[in-house]
């Protein structure tokens, strides 16, 4: 229904009333879907089966729903024809990602939604570089996309007498293609490009969707794929994920305290709590992996809630430096999308940080101080950035007209505050995939 | 063999074409050779679908070129993409192939079950693809390394025991989407270049 969707989407994308209204219309009737669909409900496309798990439906709501948002303050507050298409096949995408059972057919369909934004990167080509980012970006999927896949492929068909060397090679090659694409560092030099170029709404998409969707994928293709129990066996594959989570915080914290755009800052914040993730995932424990695919989750909502605040600010102040004074409810919203980017409590961003931290400690004590470091860093960041917009303050308060960027940031803020309160929904499906990670790394 | 011998030819030949339009038909003749090597589990479906995304990949490439002399001049970039690509093949042979224990057939024409042609070529293909890929300086030779790969990819896929034509189909719209970006991004540099 997306897929086609979509298609019509791009058929008459120029009119925007039409197309807004189906977009919008669509995902809300793949989000009901989603939710209505019995638990464990599966089958079989053309022999590729698909299962309804419980995080299927989480993390298919939160994106979906995170979709629907972008494409509300899109349509209402910066209309961009392509996006809307972009949208939709990008909704499919996530969906499939979430539902397919075959390691190989999640990455096909990732890698699908890694070229489709492509086209909505661009805009104004004679005045920017967005055209060389949406190329870098093209070869940077295309690379890490190939090498990841070949890799997956040929350990699908290696047999268990296999060289362990072989093994290794293949599964560093995985590891670093998902890196690219997560645009971990020292795999980020595309993703700089792109925040500096390409438009706030296409920076939210990607940040704030297909990133989280990426690193979804990553853990269900460990699962699914059957490579765990070899990567507990060969600790240098766990030690390389740990150095690219741990360099990853590090760098992005490092890299966002120095910015002084507010789309980098909150770029730059993604990658470090994308760090934080790999990290968790790294550890091979209950914990590690809830607060892993918490934070990855939580994060691309405050990715979206700040990059569409930022797009707005910059809109509203021309040729200046952002500010409040222009568009104060953007500003606020920048501000409280950082409170769930260092994972400060009540929100729900909270749990993700704190298991991940605390079963770094206990891995190592070096290990979880990195992170605690890492997270001040990125604190430091929002709190640079939010005085640098609120630094010059009107006479008098007015609200920006078409306040969109604002209501977009309340909604998820006030989503990120009910699950802070009720973290069990939130957390509960986490666990039962974590369930599946733990007997996955130890088949009977 | 003799299909390898062709893979190996058009791309060269696709590498060191100076006009896109070229570019696209030999990387056609690359991916119907690559898709008609025979390992054994060889189904028309799958070779109809496959060979149908490559053409319509060589087709939006071809249109997006516009015009016959449009293209990216590889330079000295062919020969390092050239002896990069032969040497990792090698390389990746040697370290990355399934130990089967299978007996190698290597007949100049007809199947070929050990899968040594077909992983050959994806090894190749690949390789060739990354030299390409990494030494491109615009969207032209960029995405033709994509293709490339990508057609590589599709040849170990092949081997993967599953559903191969619910895989087939999601690689070829895979590709047609890569060229379609592929295409999108060659317009857009040369308007941004023209301008």
């Amino acid at each position: 229904m997306l897929g086609v969707a979509a298609l019509f989407a791009f058929g008459v994308r120029k009119q925007l009333r039409l197309v807004g209204t189906v977009t919008l219309a669509a995902l809300a009737v793949a989000i009901a879907f989603v939710i209505a669909l019995p638990m464990d409900a599966g089958g079989d496309v053309l022999d590729l089966p698909w299962r309804m798990s419980e995080l299927g439906r989480l993390a298919a709501a939160v994106l979906l729903g995170t979709l629907w948002l972008l494409v509300l303050a899109v349509w209402v507050d910066e209309p961009a024809y392509n996006f809307f298409p972009t949208a939709l096949a990008v909704a499919a995408v996530v969906l499939a990602i979430l539902v397919l059972t075959t390691p190989i057919a999640i990455y096909a369909a990732l890698l699908l939604g890694l070229f489709v934004p492509v086209g909505s990167f661009t805009f104004q080509v004679h005045r920017n570089r967005s055209a060389e980012a949406a190329y870098r970006h093209f070869s940077f999927v295309a690379l890490g996309g190939s090498l990841g896949m070949a890799a997956l492929a040929l350990s699908a068909s290696l047999g268990r007498d296999q060289a362990p060397a072989t093994f290794v090679l293949l599964v560093v090659i995985l590891v670093v293609a998902f890196a690219l694409k997560l645009a971990a560092i020292p795999f980020h030099t595309h993703a700089a490009l792109l925040a500096s170029e390409v438009p706030a709404s296409a920076l939210a998409l990607y940040f704030g969707v297909l990133v989280p969707t990426t690193f979804i994928a990553f853990a269900q293709i460990l699962v699914l794929s059957g490579l765990l129990p070899a990567i507990v066996q060969i600790g240098k594959v766990q030690d390389l994920l740990l150095a690219l989570g741990i360099t990853s915080a590090l760098g992005g914290a490092f890299l966002a305290t120095g910015s002084t755009e507010l789309r980098r800052v909150a770029v730059y914040s993604v990658i470090a709590n994308l760090g934080h993730s790999l990290v968790g995932i790294a550890t091979l424990s209950g914990p590690g992996i809830i607060g892993a695919m918490a934070i990855a989750l939580v994060t691309g909502m405050a990715a979206t809630q700040q990059l569409l605040a930022a797009g707005t600010l910059e809109r509203r102040a021309g040729a200046d430096r952002p500010s409040a004074t222009t568009a104060p409810l953007a500003a606020l919203a920048f501000v409280v999308g950082g409170f769930a980017m260092i994972g400060a409590p009540p929100l729900v961003a909270f749990p993700g940080h704190f298991f991940v931290e605390l079963i770094a400690y206990s891995y190592s004590g070096w290990m979880g101080t990195a992170l605690v470091i890492a997270t001040l860093g990125v604190l430091l960041a929002q709190l640079r950035a939010a005085m640098a917009i609120f630094r010059t303050a009107p006479d008098r308060w007015q609200v920006e007209r078409r306040p969109v960027a604002g209501i977009v940031g309340g909604l998820v803020f006030g989503a990120l505050l009910i699950g802070g309160v009720q973290p069990d929904g939130f957390l509960q499906p986490i666990a039962a995939f974590a369930d599946e990670f733990l007997r996955a790394l130890h088949p009977l | 063999m003799l299909l390898l011998a062709i893979v190996a030819i058009s791309t060269l030949a696709a590498n060191s074409a100076r006009q896109l339009r070229y570019s696209a038909v030999a990387f056609f003749g690359v991916a119907l050779a690559a898709h008609l090597i025979d390992d054994g589990s060889l189904a028309a479906a799958q070779v109809v679908v496959s060979a149908s995304a490559a053409l319509v990949a060589s087709a939006i490439l071809f249109v997006a070129a516009r015009d016959g002399r449009f293209g990216e001049d590889p330079g000295w970039r062919l020969w390092v993409a050239t002896i990069v690509a032969a040497a990792t093949t090698a390389a990746a042979f040697v370290f990355l192939r399934p130990e089967t224990g299978d007996e190698i057939s290597a007949s100049l024409v007809g199947p070929d079950p050990s899968g040594v042609t077909t992983e050959v070529a994806a090894f190749w293909l690949l390789s060739s693809g990354i030299a390409i890929l990494l030494t491109a300086r615009g969207a032209v030779r960029g995405s033709l390394g994509a293709l490339l790969m990508l057609t590589g990819t599709q040849l170990l896929v092949r081997l993967v025991p599953g559903p191969h034509l619910a895989l087939t189909l999601l690689l070829s719209w895979l590709q047609v989407v890569v060229a379609l970006a592929g295409a999108f991004l060659i317009v857009n540099q040369r308007a941004a270049r023209e301008a």
